[in-house]
């Protein structure tokens, strides 16, 4: 495949160093010295210039199968991705960019790019997954987030009210649906007469409210996760504030700067914002911060990550998550007691690299090693489920537990009607992935 | 002041006063057009209506003709406007010879209550007067309510320029949220609606007239429609609207709650079919609740105290706190005095107000919502000194200065009040009537909230007729600067509004 790179910077060198093995790269800079660097480690094309310049673009994206922009300025990802559709019409166009506003334009298809890529919110979602919920042996997310799939280990403490009584009877969260229930025996794909018993594994779907509905009535000693400190309100640490918050985690701001602290506490209703340091005793003292259960640091310095971070452990808080802008800071933070830390660049550089392998590729998800698979793929018009009720569909081996429409997560009900170009999120056994891709 | 040094351009915004006046002298043609139908005296309005036209004309042509004005004009011109409104308003009742208003100073209190629909009177035998002076009476009230200013953008395009200046120190309430992209649509539109409302409201009360409550004639009718939408509360009666019977009291109590209502809200809910939106509005909510409370306590208070049971203890209750709260200030209350704990009550009532946008005068509800919530946010503060807490009002959020300016409103309307409370208490204790001190404090909540006689000066349907000229004056400016919402008359004292 012919990939062409705009920008030679943390995220671009990350993308090439991880596709130049089997693709032909050509790489888009305005500073000659980053071009030179890569050159000399990765068999690529350099081309220096301004991505902005149709010159640049028309030189560089001829034939291109994937074209991908990551500078850091939204404008130029932006000018450089629709001079590409000029010069290469067929190429897949990646842009990575940092305004929401941009990312909502994009899920509506009014912006003409395949796909938008935000290091923020990337970042947002590695850390709301590491925060993780209780009970949960893995989450992963689809649809950026509007659906979360999740791995329960169903203890012994289990609320009863979802356990011992068929599923038809118990008060299962709005928005959210169980796919499976695993034993010993295999998986079952459960009707309304199923009972989830202690001990099992069950696999649910579900909105990201509803998802901690679930975790609180499994693990009901733990709850939901109500305290999460913030530090710094850049666009990270905002984006992540905005994504803990939606997904109905506590979250506490402290930013430094009264007018960011403003804004945020503005834009952000229901998260309390600090204007503070974050590194003074008295206010970590007054304000209990230690009794948070994670602290994440997103200021924009790694030094004081680490110096907040080490200050909020000493001070009680048990979990904390560190951003990390120098791939160096990463094993200071490590040394330093961070229990986990993500890096943007890092985190949108992957992003991208998916798009690379098979750009239609839909998000595949194993659960359970590799038994079990939860599949995102688009109906053909062609499909003998297209135009059926769920209530009528037969069951053979695989559930649908969600479905994106006009870009928005529909958790279906038995009357709902699955439509050509819909977008659905299956979970079924890894053997019948094949069949399940042919029927749809 | 000496004009030459100061910073305000006091011959542009007298010109516009005049401008404003000549078109207000056409407001004369409504009492001209009764007097003529009722074969009573014209020459009181076509005489005060020269007059005005004449100053108006002669003050606008001698300063060089109206031009906009700016910001700081924008306080000078209406409160000049007000007084000269209430100047050429009390003309028509001193030229008239009714010996009731036969004095300027009460002519001026009369005119003055009309057009900032307070409804205080110093005439005790309404029914004596001539029915084209009391039309023109009423008539003052309905002007005064939507504005005169508005009334002035919605018809003249030429103050096009520095109207929303204008509009934003005129209409009750600390934001306006447009309707229109032009201020003058945004009014017209407004001015519209007030009209409607109007018509519909006498249609209903002629219909109930002619069903069966005889004393509400068609004349009567048109007297209390154009005296509830500005929630003005001059009645044709001397018992306000005792007389009447139930079905007419209870069309006023939808007519003065949807006056009190803010009008652009109104606007959507009605002409743009977004009802529900409209109810989610957080101040009409409070409003509401406000009403609700009201109502309930003086229910309770008239039927616990056997003074009425059943559906008319109910219709006092929620009459009286719909008329205090939308500052209306019509009464149907028939006994001779309000116990002590209704008393109180009513007084307090005084000081809410209706909804931001509407013509009812005291606080405003928006201002106790948004006070209260920096008070509750100053507590949080205390225990969490670096923590911002933006506060909002419908989702959105309400800037720092508008919610000082609330707080800061409460302050100096309590603060007037105060003083005028003290000046009426002395000069009453020297000149009479032998007032009660809750009556005291009542006539200068009536008078600063523009409420008009809720509770009557002193007794049920006691008028200011027999108070002394300096409380009468009192009144008079209480009035006067409830109307125009306090701040814009400080600010005139102020010694950096005249200097650079």
């Amino acid at each position: 495949m012919k990939i062409v790179v705009v920008g030679a910077g943390q995220v671009g060198s990350t993308i090439v160093e991880a596709l130049h093995g089997e693709h032909d790269i050509t790489v888009i800079d305005t500073v000659a010295e980053r071009l030179e660097a890569l050159a000399y480690r990765f068999d690529v094309r350099t081309i220096q210039g301004n991505g902005a310049s149709r010159k640049t673009i028309a030189e560089a994206a001829a034939d291109a199968n994937l074209f991908i922009a990551c500078t850091s300025r939204d404008e130029v990802n932006l000018v450089a991705c629709s001079f590409a559709r000029l010069d290469a019409p067929t190429a897949t166009s990646v842009i990575r960019t940092s305004n929401v506003e941009y990312i909502d334009l994009w899920r509506e298809g009014r912006l003409d790019v395949d796909f938008a890529v935000s290091a923020e919110l990337e970042t947002a979602h590695a850390v709301a997954r590491s925060i993780g919920m209780p009970a949960a042996r893995q989450t992963d997310v689809f649809a950026d987030g509007q659906v979360q799939i999740i791995e329960f280990e169903v203890p012994a403490e289990a609320d009863s009210a979802v356990v011992g009584r068929p599923l038809r009877d118990v008060p299962i969260p709005n928005e959210s649906r169980v796919l499976g229930i695993i034993r010993e025996d295999g998986l079952t794909l459960p009707r309304g007469d199923d009972a989830i018993q202690r001990g099992d594994r069950i696999v649910v779907i579900g909105s990201p409210a509803a998802a901690r509905e679930w975790g609180s009535h499994l693990a009901p000693g733990e709850g939901a996760v109500e305290d999460v400190v913030v530090f710094g309100g850049g666009q990270v640490g905002s984006a992540i504030a905005r994504l803990l918050h939606e997904q109905g985690t506590g979250v506490r701001m402290i930013e430094p700067h009264r007018e960011r602290a403003r804004e945020i506490a503005d834009e952000l209703p229901g998260v309390r914002v600090y204007n503070a340091t974050g590194t003074d005793p008295d206010f970590l003292e007054r304000e209990r911060i230690g009794q948070a259960q994670a602290a994440v640091f997103a200021m924009k310095e790694d030094a004081k990550n680490v110096y907040a971070a080490v200050l909020a452990r000493v001070s009680g808080v048990r979990f904390t998550i560190a951003v990390v802008h120098d791939l160096v800071a990463t094993q200071v933070y490590e040394r330093s007691g961070v229990d986990v830390s993500i890096n943007p660049r890092g985190v949108t550089a992957e992003e991208i690299v998916r798009f690379a392998h098979d750009p239609r590729t839909q998000q595949v998800t194993m659960l359970e090693g590799d038994r079990y698979e939860v599949l995102d793929l688009t109906t053909q018009p062609t499909s003998e489920y297209v135009g059926l009720r769920f209530r009528d569909m037969p069951i053979r081996g695989a559930l649908i537990g969600a479905i994106v429409r006009d870009g928005r997560a529909v958790f279906p009900h038995s009357d709902d009607v699955l439509q050509a170009g819909d977008r659905v999120i299956v979970f079924t056994e890894a053997d019948l992935v094949g069949r399940v891709e042919k029927v749809l | 002041m000496p004009a030459r040094h100061t910073a305000v351009d006091i011959k542009g915004s007298l010109a516009l006063v005049g401008m404003l006046v000549k078109y207000l002298s056409l407001a004369s043609l409504v009492p001209t057009a009764v007097a003529v139908g009722y074969g009573e005296p014209v020459l009181p309005f076509v005489l005060s209506g020269a007059l005005a036209a004449v100053a108006g004309w002669g003050l606008e042509r001698s300063l060089g003709g109206a031009t906009s004005v700016g910001f700081r004009e924008g306080y000078l011109v209406v409160a000049l406007t007000w007084l000269a409104a209430a100047a050429f308003g009390a003309l028509p009742f001193l030229l008239s010879g009714e010996p009731q208003l036969d004095r300027p100073l009460d002519a001026l209190f009369e005119s003055m209550s009309g057009f900032t629909t307070t409804g205080l009177t110093v005439v005790p035998d309404v029914e004596a007067l001539d029915r084209s002076v009391l039309i023109w009476r009423q008539f003052t009230q309905w002007l005064g309510g939507m504005g005169i200013i508005v009334l002035a953008l919605a018809v003249l395009p030429r103050l096009r320029v520095g109207g929303r200046q204008l509009l934003e120190s005129e209409l009750p309430g600390p934001e306006i949220d447009q309707l229109a992209d032009r201020i003058r649509d945004t009014a017209r539109r407004l001015w519209l609606l007030y009209a409607a409302l109007t018509v519909v409201l006498f249609s209903l009360l002629t219909v109930i007239g002619f069903l069966g409550d005889e004393r509400m004639g068609a004349y009567d009718a048109l007297g209390h429609a154009l005296t509830t939408m500005p929630t003005g509360g001059f009645s044709t009666r001397s018992t306000s609207v005792q007389e009447f019977g139930a079905a007419v009291h209870w069309v006023l109590v939808v007519f003065m709650l949807l006056a009190g209502a803010n009008a652009l809200l109104l606007y959507r809910a009605f002409l743009r079919r977004q009802s529900r939106a409209a109810l989610r509005d957080e101040e009409l909510r409070v409003y509401l609740l406000f009403v609700a409370f009201g109502a309930v306590l003086l229910t309770t208070v008239v039927w616990t105290e056997g003074l009425a049971n059943g559906e008319r203890a109910i219709r006092l209750g929620v009459f009286e706190a719909v008329s205090t709260i939308t500052t209306t200030g019509f009464t149907n209350v028939a006994f001779v005095s309000w116990p002590t704990l209704g008393l109180i009550a009513i007084v307090a009532l005084m000081f809410a107000g209706g909804c931001a946008g509407s013509p009812t005068g005291s606080i405003k509800v928006i201002r106790h919502v948004l006070m209260g919530k920096s008070l509750r946010r100053e507590l949080r503060q205390t225990v969490h000194p670096e923590e911002i807490v933006p506060i909002r009002l419908n989702r959105r959020v309400v800037d720092e200065r508008t919610l000082r300016a609330a707080t800061v409103f409460i302050l100096l309307y309590v603060g007037i009040f105060v003083g005028g409370v003290g000046v009426l208490a002395v000069d009453t204790a020297i000149h009479g009537p032998d007032l009660s001190a809750i009556d005291v404090f009542a006539t200068a909540a009536m008078a600063l909230g523009n409420v008009g006689p809720v509770l009557g000066t002193h007794g049920p349907l006691g008028t200011v007729a027999d108070f002394g000229d300096v409380s009468t004056l009192t009144m008079t400016i209480l009035m006067w600067m409830g109307r125009l919402e306090v701040i814009p008359v400080l600010v005139l004292l102020t010694r950096r509004y005249w200097r650079v």
